[in-house]
């Protein structure tokens, strides 16, 4: 089982879209696929229809290895499952804090349902707490989205400092460019820049794309209903760069 | 949970089923209904997929295969026409079907119309909570559906819920693919070559005897049309086998019936069998083609084709012959009133023996075939002629028969113990005297048969001399294995087996 966490430290980069279609691009590659919604907004539920869980509340998701079980819910879609978000998960930090091993607790929750799936996919909350380092320390690699702009080149060199200061490995960190705009030179020129210095950088990126923002109204991963030759290929090609680069069989 | 197989006696309604979803108002049902195709319902003669849970349906292009066991649908795309288990293309189906015996050809059980519907429950967000997949089938008058419904991680409450609304609609839980050829009537000879014998151990031998005959008579018979038809070999195989069986109780139950009269039944089924000897011997070469082209040498490669073609036509002959037999009037005479004098055992005159208990005769010669299985394998040497290796071969066989034909009256499990450990050393003896027949095979065709390859005698000689040499060294290499087989036979534990089962209890 091989944990991939979908993570950026700024918000509104795309990083639930990603989540979503990456955990459908991994399904239908024939990986049984978990995507653990980490996000007290739930939005990654939303997509799937799935309602926010009721029981897994505060501690449990942590302490409750039958309630996160139960919670579990299969997708409309073959291999994909979800755990929804719900509410409390804002306050995870403050439950972690109270707990020994604050740190890999995330990783043992997972251990509890890792038999059944080839693939988890964390669809984290942006900002930098006990929960993202629970998840810097559990994941095998963690994509992240950024968008080819000055602020986001500042925000990735923070992630960058972030991890060196606190003993996290940097090559778990797979960054790639969300939300390009390929007719803005600023996009251009950064994402040049960014390719220099960030050897790690996924090949493969997502441009900006209405269908993507369609999901909402779809609520269904984009390759479910865009077009083949637009966005359809755009995450099943990703995912197999990151499958390479994770080692995923 | 589990998926649910159900079944309803008339064609399943959507709507009828959203009717029964008033009182949950969250909920919808969705589906896609299929075309309404032609089909056909297939199934090997002995009706091995129905005796496992499974109902194949041959539709265009594709199999579609209700696994009552698992519960579910399995499917695979096919094209063109196929007839074995081995003759499908790797796939989901062909998987399923990969133990099914490659000799058995599937055939047409009855022609259906189906009509296949996917369905889902939807919550109120448009989420599906539980699928379901439904068959309607339509055979002469009737009309029914049966499918499976699937649970979803998560959404048991949903499962149940839809299981409780296809009750509504008439569905009932279905575990036996019988159900559904009951409600299409669609009748199916329940066809066995090893039939249930209702025999009583009391009864006198004569009128066991007679049952034993009639049982098996029947199964010879059902095979006819197989034959005719040449659907597979199997049938050939089995009618043959059957009325081996019925001449063996006739000379194993020797003094049962008036001397005369056995000598004279005896020689009648054998000239039925030998109608069709050189048929079956020609299928077992067939069925063997591919073993053999890997067996010779690459320059005896193109003699062996020309010898394959003209065995392959030689059948085409000899079927025309056997069916010819078979369709006769003479045929259906001579067994029609071998039939009718064992339907009742007063018809026969008795011999010595006829009045004898039938468990008391049945122990006597079990015991006495046993312990001639076991002088004669007691001599069995490197040195040993052929001769008393077939001489085995044949105790061994006529003990199993016995065995077989008594099981009723003894503990089942403990001869079916000592029959296991017998196969193995009859195997063995069996493919020693398959190697052994097909090289006299091979000689005659030597011998009388090579006008019919003129300008290719010395490419087919060459083939034969190849294929006689490979033959001699595995019968070699079986004769071998004999002594160690036999010895595995013959533990003290089936010697106990044997004494415990067929001993009169106090006899040393």
């Amino acid at each position: 089982m091989k944990i991939i966490a979908c993570y950026s430290n700024k918000g509104g980069v795309g990083k639930t879209a990603t989540s979503v279609n990456l955990a459908y691009a991994s399904a239908m590659s024939g990986k049984r696929t978990l995507l653990c919604d980490l996000d007290p907004q739930g939005a990654s539920g939303f997509y799937f229809r799935i309602k926010p869980s009721r029981k897994l509340k505060d501690r449990a998701f942590f302490k409750d290895v039958e309630r996160f079980v139960d919670a579990i819910r299969a997708s409309d879609y073959d291999n994909l499952d979800l755990v929804p978000a719900n509410l409390t998960f804002k306050d995870f930090d403050i439950f972690l804090s109270r707990m020994k091993n604050s740190r890999s607790r995330l990783k043992k929750a997972l251990k509890a349902v890792g038999g059944d799936y080839d693939v988890i996919i964390l669809d984290c909350p942006p900002n930098i707490s006990l929960l993202s380092e629970n998840v810097f320390k559990t994941a095998d690699r963690v994509v992240v989205p950024v968008i080819p702009t000055t602020l986001s080149l500042r925000t990735l060199d923070q992630l960058y400092a972030f991890f060196d200061e606190n003993g996290y490995q940097k090559k778990k960190l797979l960054p790639f460019f969300s939300m390009v705009q390929l007719s803005k030179k600023l996009h251009k020129e950064s994402m040049l820049t960014l390719r220099k210095k960030y050897k790690n950088l996924l090949k493969s990126y997502v441009p900006f794309s209405t269908e993507i923002e369609r999901m909402g109204v779809h609520r269904a991963p984009v390759t479910t209903y865009a077009n083949k030759n637009s966005m359809g290929n755009v995450y099943a090609k990703m995912w197999k760069d990151i499958e390479a680069k994770a080692g995923i069989l | 949970m589990g998926p649910f197989v159900y079944i309803v006696p008339s064609a399943l309604k959507t709507k009828k089923l959203n009717t029964s979803l008033a009182g949950i108002p969250d909920y919808t049902i969705r589906d896609e209904k299929g075309e309404r195709v032609e089909g056909v319902i297939l199934d090997t003669f002995d009706n091995i997929l129905l005796k496992r849970r499974l109902l194949l349906f041959g539709l265009e292009g594709g199999l579609v295969v209700l696994d009552l066991k698992e519960g579910c649908f399995v499917e695979q795309e096919i094209e063109g026409a196929w007839r074995f288990s081995s003759d499908l293309p790797a796939g989901p189906v062909a998987e399923l079907l990969a133990d099914v015996s490659p000799l058995r050809a599937f055939l047409t059980v009855a022609k259906v119309k189906i009509r296949q519907t996917k369905g889902v429950l939807l919550d109120d967000e448009g989420k599906t909570r539980a699928r379901y997949t439904n068959l309607t089938v339509n055979h002469a008058d009737s009309s029914i559906s049966f499918g499976v419904v699937t649970s979803m991680r998560g959404y048991q409450r949903a499962f149940e819920d839809l299981i409780d609304i296809m009750g509504q609609a008439g569905a009932i839980a279905l575990d036996n693919g019988s159900e559904i050829y009951r409600l299409l009537a669609i009748k199916r000879y329940n066809y066995t070559n090893k039939p249930e014998l209702h025999l009583d151990a009391d009864a006198v031998a004569s009128e066991t005897a007679a049952r034993i005959i009639s049982a098996f008579m029947l199964v010879a018979r059902a095979n006819e049309s197989g034959v005719i038809g040449d659907y597979d070999t199997e049938f050939l195989h089995d009618y043959r086998v059957s009325f081996r069986k019925v001449r063996s109780v006739l000379s194993l139950f020797k003094g049962v019936y008036d001397g005369e009269i056995t000598r004279q039944l005896k020689s009648e089924f054998s000239a039925i069998m030998q109608g069709t000897n050189r048929l079956r011997d020609l299928d077992v070469y067939l069925m063997e083609k591919d073993h053999y082209f890997t067996m010779v040498p690459e320059p005896s490669l193109a003699g062996l084709t020309l010898l394959f073609a003209y065995l392959a036509n030689e059948r085409k002959k000899e079927l025309k012959k056997v069916k010819k037999i078979l369709q006769s009037k003479a045929y259906e005479r001579q067994v029609d009133s071998l039939n009718k004098l064992f339907m009742d055992s007063a018809n026969l005159s008795l011999g010595p023996k006829g009045k004898l208990p039938s468990k008391l005769l049945a122990s006597k010669l079990v015991l006495k075939r046993y312990s001639q299985v076991c002088r004669i394998a007691g001599t069995i040497n490197r040195s040993t002629r052929d001769e008393v290796v077939h001489e085995l071969r044949i105790s061994c066989k006529k003990l199993r028969y016995l065995m077989e034909f008594f099981t009723p009256l003894y503990d089942q499990d403990g001869v079916r113990q000592i029959i296991k450990t017998l196969k193995v050393l009859q195997d063995n003896l069996g493919r020693f005297n398959d190697y052994s027949v097909q090289q006299t095979f091979l000689r005659q065709i030597l011998d009388h048969e090579l006008g019919s390859f003129k300008g290719d005698e010395m490419q087919l000689t060459e083939a034969i001399g190849a294929l006689t040499a490979m033959l001699y060294s595995m019968q070699k290499k079986e004769r071998t294995q004999v002594v160690k087989n036999f010895i595995h036979f013959n533990s003290e534990e089936t010697r106990l087996l044997f004494k415990e089962l067929f001993q009169k209890k106090g006899e040393a």
